[in-house]
């Protein structure tokens, strides 16, 4: 009996020894933790440049704050209190790194950014560490409506966002033509899906080289086309083309629309891929129950298998969405905004404007970059919406 | 099954399929081939403009090895690596932790906390990029490959964390009820109980995140000045710099950028396909 109490006790009742051991222990990690420095670093291991001190300084910071956190949280589930209320208090000791990495990098600098576009600011601090910008209020936001780039740039990611669209029905017209039982359909599928995996930056880069007027993949079916070879009797071979081959990136009305062809490759390869595995769930029953009353072709499809593939749809509309507002790895490695600017998209006319080569307005920066985060504030809204009805059914 | 099978059709119909296979696949690939073609020739046919006829030598080898010994190319690879794994590690590590407390605890706070890990997850990187590089100053890490590493593993958490969270909520919940009144601790059902049954999940996001990180130019950019630091989604340009005209090395850098994620779907590819559909899509 007097075991059982006791255990009762133990179960309920702080650790006393250990809590505070390891509650000494994570003080002593964070007092290390706060006294290391860059240039205390730079100095025990004698090394010669500053910068070569940054990493070991912060390796030696991460460290100690782990051992602190683990620490911390031996001596809280050792506490009376956390054993009391294990249910209400683990959630948030399993939260708490996640969530506090998270909103220090991702939900502060939301707000961070949005703040900075009412200010004038070029990044820097002076020598006491003091901010140099200043306020001024709506000022960039007026600068931002007068700006002949900035609707182009708004206007470019309308375009993307209309275009990119396409890869939604593309996506699906190849899943069907591939949800085949053939022999090797598997492999088909495979290297169909195969643009999306490679780098946005090698996808420009091919696209870039096959747009090229002088021996590019375009120049090539042109020539096949409009351009006539004739060899002199030297041997010497002439080409005469009857229509130039275009200079598609390099011309201001075509060079957007190369740019949105070449993100259509990989983006299409997506959306077959969700539309696949969205065709493989689809209910053979109905499918079967269908046919027999004599549905097939356009109307299979529009009234039974689409209302089935409806999740698979939502998520290729929300990646397409977010793909073609995020559009910038192409701008950068295919035309970097040009020709004159008829490229830009917000994505890049923020990074240019903000860190672009020597002009650095930070604040005009971040005004771009709010109207980018409004505007993406209405999927992402409606994207929460759909989900917490779909919780609200769920459970 | 949606079309009917082409088993079922008539004979025509299924040879037009089967040659429609090839065809459309080849034209579908028609880029990568040709700069794959471009990336095995000599200097030599570049030169005297035969691009696409047949290669009058092969010069794989020659031109892969060419572009592997240069000395920038394996830095940028292995830069690749320093970065992407770490940031796979932390980032799927944390989301279990995350995913855990708000799939499997019912408390207020759960469904508007996943909602944050969610819409951060979506919102366009410019609007982090200057607090992102302003907090990396601080932190005295801006322009470090450690720098990088904790903004991608931060940023990734979000997306992580959508998908554990769905993937832990679809586990029955009669045994975390069970293993608890068994008297097993929280921390002991999280490792025993709920992580063998979330392997599958664990890979598939492994994977994903693997080739996120891979093909990310943006914050590289940002993020990173030195050369020496730099990966291959940035270092590629400055190796086509010194390429300069030698289309046949710039196609073969190229392509070696892109080969790891590549390689990493084929080997992987139900993982991989399982976590593009972001969960939702069964």
């Amino acid at each position: 009996m007097a075991s059982d109490a006791s255990l009762q006790l133990n179960r309920t009742s702080s650790n006393v020894p250990l809590v505070a051991v390891s509650l000494l222990v994570a003080l002593i990690a964070i007092g290390f933790m706060v006294n290391i420095n860059v240039d205390n670093v730079m100095s025990t291991f004698e090394l010669e440049k500053r910068s070569e001190a940054r990493v070991p300084a912060f390796m030696f910071r991460i460290s100690l704050l782990i051992i602190a956190l683990v620490a911390g949280f031996i001596a809280i589930i050792n506490t009376g209190l956390y054993k009391k209320n294990k249910i209400a208090f683990s959630p948030w000791i399993f939260l708490s790194i996640g969530l506090v990495f998270f909103s220090i990098y991702v939900i502060i600098p939301i707000f961070q950014s949005i703040s900075y576009s009412f200010t004038r600011w070029d990044g820097l601090y002076d020598v006491n560490g003091v901010w140099t910008g200043e306020w001024i209020g709506f000022h960039n936001y007026i600068v931002l409506w007068d700006d002949p780039k900035f609707w182009t740039s708004l206007w470019n990611n309308v375009l993307w966002l209309i275009l990119f669209m396409l890869a939604v029905p593309i996506g699906l017209g190849l899943a069907l033509f591939l949800n085949q039982t053939v022999r090797g359909i598997r492999i088909y599928k495979s290297l169909f899906f195969f643009p999306f995996v490679i780098s946005q930056v090698v996808v420009g880069l091919i696209f870039a080289w096959a747009y090229n007027p002088d021996f590019g993949l375009v120049a090539e079916a042109w020539g096949f086309f409009f351009c006539e070879q004739t060899v002199n009797i030297v041997g010497n071979v002439t080409t005469k083309c009857s229509i130039d081959p275009p200079s598609i990136l390099g011309d201001e009305d075509y060079a957007t629309y190369g740019i949105i062809a070449a993100g259509l490759w990989p983006q299409i390869a997506y959306c077959m891929i969700l539309y696949l595995t969205g065709l493989n769930n689809v209910a053979h029953d109905q499918i079967e129950a269908a046919r027999l009353d004599n549905a097939k072709g356009w109307n299979m499809l529009r009234f039974v298998i689409l209302p089935q593939l409806k999740p698979a749809t939502f998520i290729a509309v929300v990646v397409t969405v977010i793909g073609a507002l995020r559009s910038f790895d192409m701008v950068a490695t295919m035309t970097q905004g040009g020709p004159f600017g008829s490229t830009n998209v917000l994505a890049y006319y923020m990074f240019d404007q903000a860190v672009g080569e020597g002009v650095g307005r930070y604040g005009y920066g971040s005004a771009i970059a709010t109207v980018l985060f409004a505007i993406m504030l209405v999927y992402i809204s409606y994207f929460l919406f759909r989900m917490y009805q779909d919780e609200k059914e769920g459970r | 099954m949606f079309p009917s099978p082409i088993e079922k059709s008539s004979p025509k119909l299924q040879i037009a399929y089967k040659t429609a296979l090839p065809l459309s696949l080849f034209i579908w690939l028609l880029p990568l081939l040709a700069i794959f073609m471009t990336s095995i020739r000599s200097s030599k046919d570049i030169n005297t403009g035969n691009v696409f006829g047949i290669p009058t030598e092969f010069n794989f080898i020659e031109n892969y090895t060419q572009v592997l010994t240069h000395p920038d190319a394996l830095t940028f690879l292995l830069n690749t690596f320093v970065i992407t794994i770490p940031t796979v590690i932390v980032s799927v590590g944390l989301a279990c932790l995350t995913g855990y407390a708000l799939a499997i605890y019912k408390f207020r706070w759960a469904l508007p906390l996943f909602f944050v890990f969610v819409a951060g997850n979506f919102v366009p990187f410019q609007i982090l990029m200057l607090p992102v590089i302003d907090l990396s100053n601080t932190l005295e890490i801006y322009n470090t490959v450690p720098g990088l590493v904790l903004f991608h593993a931060a940023f990734q958490t979000g997306f992580c964390t959508l998908f554990m969270r769905n993937f832990m909520k679809a586990l029955p919940y009669d045994l975390i009820e069970s293993a608890r009144i068994e008297g097993v601790g929280e921390f002991r059902i999280f490792w025993h109980v709920v992580l063998p049954l979330v392997k599958p999940a664990i890979a598939a996001l492994a994977v994903l995140i693997f080739t996120f990180i891979w093909n990310d130019f943006f914050w590289a950019t940002v993020m990173i000045q030195d050369e020496s630091s730099l990966p291959i989604t940035v270092g590629v340009r400055s190796l086509n710099g010194e390429f300069v005209q030698q289309w046949q090395l710039i196609s073969a850098a190229s392509l070696l950028a892109a080969a790891p994620p590549v390689l990493m779907f084929f080997l992987m590819q139900k993982h991989f396909i399982a976590g593009l559909t972001l969960g939702a899509v069964k």
